[in-house]
């Protein structure tokens, strides 16, 4: 039977210095350096901007209402041939609906509708000072082969636990 | 125009915009903590370059500009970024300056020859794809 391989288990705040901590552990982690190089740079650009979401998407707070730990979370795991990147982070109810949105309608999407989406979101945005909301996700989707799951797990009034997993084939 | 040179860190570009060498570069990695913040000077050197060109007689502009982008990754935000150097680099072309736009990528990284293409077709760019060596 095959064994799952996990490479990063995180659980805590996502700053900007905690995601050069987390690149660096992908990177130095010994079945990185032996993956055929596309793959390396899909897994890598992948965490990355799994990491980017929750940097703009997550809520400051870390404890729900009810003072159960809420922190952001990152795990890339290796089963057989996919690498499947988890991440999970609070977010603000009245986000819910767009970010449900967006991956609904990117998972209805093929490549070429995904590439036409990308086009038209890339030059709609840029230049503009906003967060960049959609093209990540959209990035994300190409590089996948599978629909993109994500869940949301409503906390309290004010905010919901947002889940992502992502799979790359190797 | 004094050039430009910005060096590159664990997470940003190396940037060279040196006319009188008639060489623009950008190689590395791209995801600086503000996209933004990063970009913005280069984007205004192309523009003050751009205007002080098309203020030049035809004949008194620069000759062909050699521009290679040696990306080893860029994130989604600084995609925009690299789109909108790219839009200003076409506003050079248009006034007639001739680009030799060289788009690296290693073998076998579809992602970047596919994004390439992309920023190629999105700004009306003709690029030369080239395999990498690193």
């Amino acid at each position: 039977m095959s064994k799952e391989e996990v490479i990063i288990d995180f659980r805590g705040p996502i700053s900007f210095e905690t995601m050069e901590g987390l690149l660096n552990e992908l990177k130095s982690a010994p079945m990185f350096s032996e993956l055929r190089k596309p793959v390396r740079k899909r897994l890598y650009g992948t965490v990355c901007e799994s990491i980017d979401n929750i940097y703009k998407y997550a809520a400051s707070n870390l404890v729900d209402s009810q003072g159960t730990s809420r922190a952001p979370l990152l795990t890339v795991k290796k089963l057989d041939n996919i690498f499947t990147i988890s991440v999970g982070n609070l977010v603000l109810n009245e986000l819910v609906d767009n970010l449900r949105n967006q991956l609904e309608r990117i998972n209805q999407l093929d490549n070429d509708a995904l590439r036409t989406l990308y086009e038209d979101v890339i030059n709609r945005e840029a230049g503009e000072a906003t967060t960049g909301a959609g093209l990540g996700l959209i990035t994300m989707a190409l590089r996948t082969e599978v629909d993109i799951e994500y869940s949301f797990e409503p906390v309290d009034t004010g905010y919901s636990f947002f889940t992502m997993k992502i799979d790359i084939n190797t | 125009m004094e050039k430009l040179i910005i060096e590159s860190t664990v997470n940003s570009p190396r940037i060279v915009l040196d006319p009188e060498e008639k060489k623009f570069e950008f190689s590395g990695e791209s995801r600086p903590e503000n996209v933004r913040n990063f970009y913005l000077p280069v984007l205004e050197w192309l523009e003050k370059f751009t205007t002080n060109q098309s203020g030049l007689k035809e004949r008194e502009r620069t000759s062909a500009l050699n521009c290679l982008f040696n990306f080893e990754y860029f994130n989604s935000t600084s995609a925009k970024y690299i789109l909108d150097i790219f839009k200003s680099l076409n506003a050079l072309h248009l006034l007639g300056i001739e680009l030799e736009i060289k788009w690296l990528y290693e073998e076998d990284d579809e992602d970047m020859l596919e994004v390439g293409e992309e920023m190629s077709r999105m700004s009306k760019l003709e690029f030369e794809y080239v395999i990498s060596d690193a």
